[in-house]
């Protein structure tokens, strides 16, 4: 089990992975908006998305949990 | 030295499934910029009279005589949409770019025949020195294609006089031959005052037989002496003396091969002129390519292709400069500078056709946790900081001592700004850069590919660094301005805000002065737009990239004025530990 966290303070403005879903290494998993910029967060390993624990528009601090890989 | 450069590390990952799938927009958007410039260069191509009647006179357009002369291939266009003067004719009326004639590489410019038979205009002395600028920094044979009937008259005011008009280009021509870079010209047609110019002061002249070349034309020597104004009696005079002298120009054949013997060659067909070229390009002083190979030449192992999907049209979305870089260069191999320090910035070695390049390039996105030391702010790419800028100066002053030329990648939205950024001496480690880049003296060249913004891109190797800078290349998502346009508004009218709302003035009128502002940063920041005032020398499709970084590569390599044998190279020692 891996938990994605947020990377720095921002909005998350793109979801591009749904629970059940199979993901690789590196694969993109959702976009934040922070310091004027769209920042991918990237898949830490691969496995199946468990859980996406934020929506589309919520404000995120940093390290918040994101999703969970199982 | 073997060991260090015949095989070096890959990089760069293999395109996701789910990144192809998310960027089909972005690629879209790409493409319909890409088709949007090669619809304006198709325009610029077919300006004046068409080639088809251009042949019915028994003489070929100047694309044709291209065609020709350069090895198929290897034409790189540059300063295709370039009218920094917005003339209505759409061009500078002359062609250039980097090709290979008999397997050497040259710097090629010719007058486009088919526009006012090649006529002077505003723009083209402009042009002209970044194309003999282009020879020297290089260090390779400038050749001409000259077809010049002076002067458009009626816009001589434009470019006839001043510093750097239509005259420099003659004394550019003798500074290049000082300097053992030779000019070659092939001359056709009517080639009257700079015209005429512009056929004698290259090194070698080869000439059609219908070609002339003289201090004055037909149309000079007979408008001489005025007489204080014209009447149906002096108009008389003038047709007579015309016809006459259209019959037999100044400065033919005749007179400059069998008098004074100007011309080194006369050809009877136009090719044979071409020819001529072609057997002096075989005889200049060019190192065979494997002279300064390190390895054997390869193409990436990642597709070039990829870059539709990896370069994201939308300014603000991220990426990785590496999966870039690696699909340009000899079989995704690198070897990288300092990659612990100043996470902001990419250097390292690269090879381009088996030849050594170094690159530097601003990476994209989030950095890590703590960075930059010196502040409380996390920092972004795109952006310098300390470490980063300290990390170029380094680079840039190892190639220099090991003569390795320079590629420069930007997207940068600028140096980082604020008290604690003045403290960790940004502002001079900014213009230690320059020093640094002025110092080193190795020939450059700068691929904008996205932003290039404040003066991160004077810094960064821009087209400003003049006696570096060969070259400069834009993509179908360059933009470049000093700031981002409602950056630029705020800028302007953030104080008259304040005084607008505290005397009760309603807001709607300079709401709408602010958008205008950043509209018209928008329009004026759009490749074309760049391509046009020579922000960039050439707008390139992003498949088209590394057939340039080889061109680059080649012409450095072609005949260096200087070398580092490579068993002496310390860079390579230095990023190997």
């Amino acid at each position: 089990m891996a938990e994605v966290l947020a990377p720095l303070t921002g909005k998350i403005v793109d979801i591009l992975v749904s629970p059940g879903e199979t993901v690789e290494e590196d694969d993109e998993l959702l976009i934040i908006e922070a310091l004027k910029m769209e920042n991918t967060v990237y898949a830490t390993c691969s496995g199946t998305v468990k859980e996406v624990k934020v929506n589309k528009g919520d404000s995120v601090e940093e390290e918040a949990v994101l999703l969970v890989i199982e | 030295m073997r060991p260090y450069f015949e095989k070096m590390p890959t990089f760069g990952k293999a395109l996701k499934e789910n990144r192809i799938a998310r960027s089909q927009e972005s690629r879209a958007k790409i493409e319909a910029v890409e088709a949007e410039i090669a619809a304006l260069k198709k325009a610029k191509e077919d300006v004046g009279i068409p080639a088809a009647k251009i042949n019915e006179r028994g003489t070929l357009t100047v694309w044709q005589r291209l065609e020709y002369l350069v090895d198929p291939g290897t034409w790189q266009p540059l300063h295709s949409l370039y009218n920094p003067e917005e003339n209505e004719e759409g061009t500078t009326n002359v062609v250039d770019g980097l090709g290979k004639i008999c397997g050497r590489w040259a710097v090629i410019i010719g007058f486009d025949n088919k526009l006012l038979a090649g006529a002077w205009i505003a723009g083209q002395p402009e042009n002209i020195l970044r194309v003999t600028n282009l020879a020297k920094r290089l260090n390779i044979p400038l050749v001409w294609l000259v077809n010049c009937s002076g002067v458009k008259l009626p816009d001589q005011e434009k470019f006839y006089a001043g510093r750097r008009s239509s005259g420099t280009p003659f004394y550019r021509h003798a500074e290049l031959e000082q300097m053992g870079i030779p000019v070659l010209a092939g001359i056709y047609g009517t080639n009257p005052a700079g015209g005429g110019y512009q056929g004698i002061t290259p090194t070698i002249l080869i000439a059609h037989k219908d070609a002339n070349i003289a201090v004055g034309g037909a149309g000079i020597v007979s408008g001489m002496s005025p007489r204080g104004g014209f009447d149906v009696e002096g108009l008389e005079q003038l047709i007579a003396v015309t016809r006459d002298l259209k019959e037999r120009p100044p400065g033919r054949v005749e007179t400059h091969y069998d008098d004074t013997g100007f011309f080194t060659h006369v050809c009877d067909e136009e090719k044979g002129v071409l020819d001529g070229i072609k057997t002096y390009m075989r005889a200049i002083p060019a190192y065979d390519p494997m002279f300064f190979r390190v390895a054997e030449p390869a193409e990436p192992i990642l597709p070039t292709e990829d870059l539709y999907h990896l370069l994201p049209f939308n300014q603000k979305e991220t990426y990785i400069f590496e999966d870039i870089l690696a699909r340009v260069v000899d079989g995704s191999e690198h070897m990288e500078f300092r990659p612990d320090y100043g996470p902001e910035i990419y250097a390292g070695l690269v090879k381009l056709d088996g030849m050594l390049v170094g690159v530097i390039g601003n990476r994209q996105g989030m950095l890590p946790k703590g960075y930059p030391e010196y502040a409380d702010y996390p920092g972004i790419g795109g952006k310098l900081y300390r470490q980063g800028l300290i990390k170029m100066n380094e680079f840039v002053t190892h190639c220099g001592r090991d003569r390795i030329p320079v590629i420069w990648f930007q997207d940068t939205s600028g140096i980082d700004v604020g008290d604690a950024a003045e403290k960790a001496e940004l502002l001079g480690l900014g213009s230690t850069l320059i020093y640094s880049i002025q110092q080193v003296d190795v020939p450059m060249m700068l691929v904008v590919l996205r932003k290039g913004s404040a003066a991160a891109h004077y810094i960064m190797g821009g087209p400003n660094a003049n006696r570096q800078n060969a070259f400069t290349l834009g993509t179908a998502a360059t933009e470049i301005y000093v700031m981002h346009g409602e950056t630029a508004a705020v800028a302007t009218y953030a104080r008259r805000a304040v005084k607008e709302k505290d005397s009760g003035k309603p807001l709607e009128p300079l709401a709408e002065k602010m958008n205008e502002i950043a509209q018209k940063y928008f329009d004026t920041s759009r490749p074309a737009y760049c391509a046009r005032h020579g922000f960039v020398d050439e707008i390139v499709d992003l498949k088209a990239l590394r057939g340039y970084l080889k061109a680059f590569a080649g012409s450095v390599y072609q005949n260096p004025k200087s070398t580092c044998p490579r068993h002496q190279m310390l860079l390579p020692r230095i990023i190997r530990g």
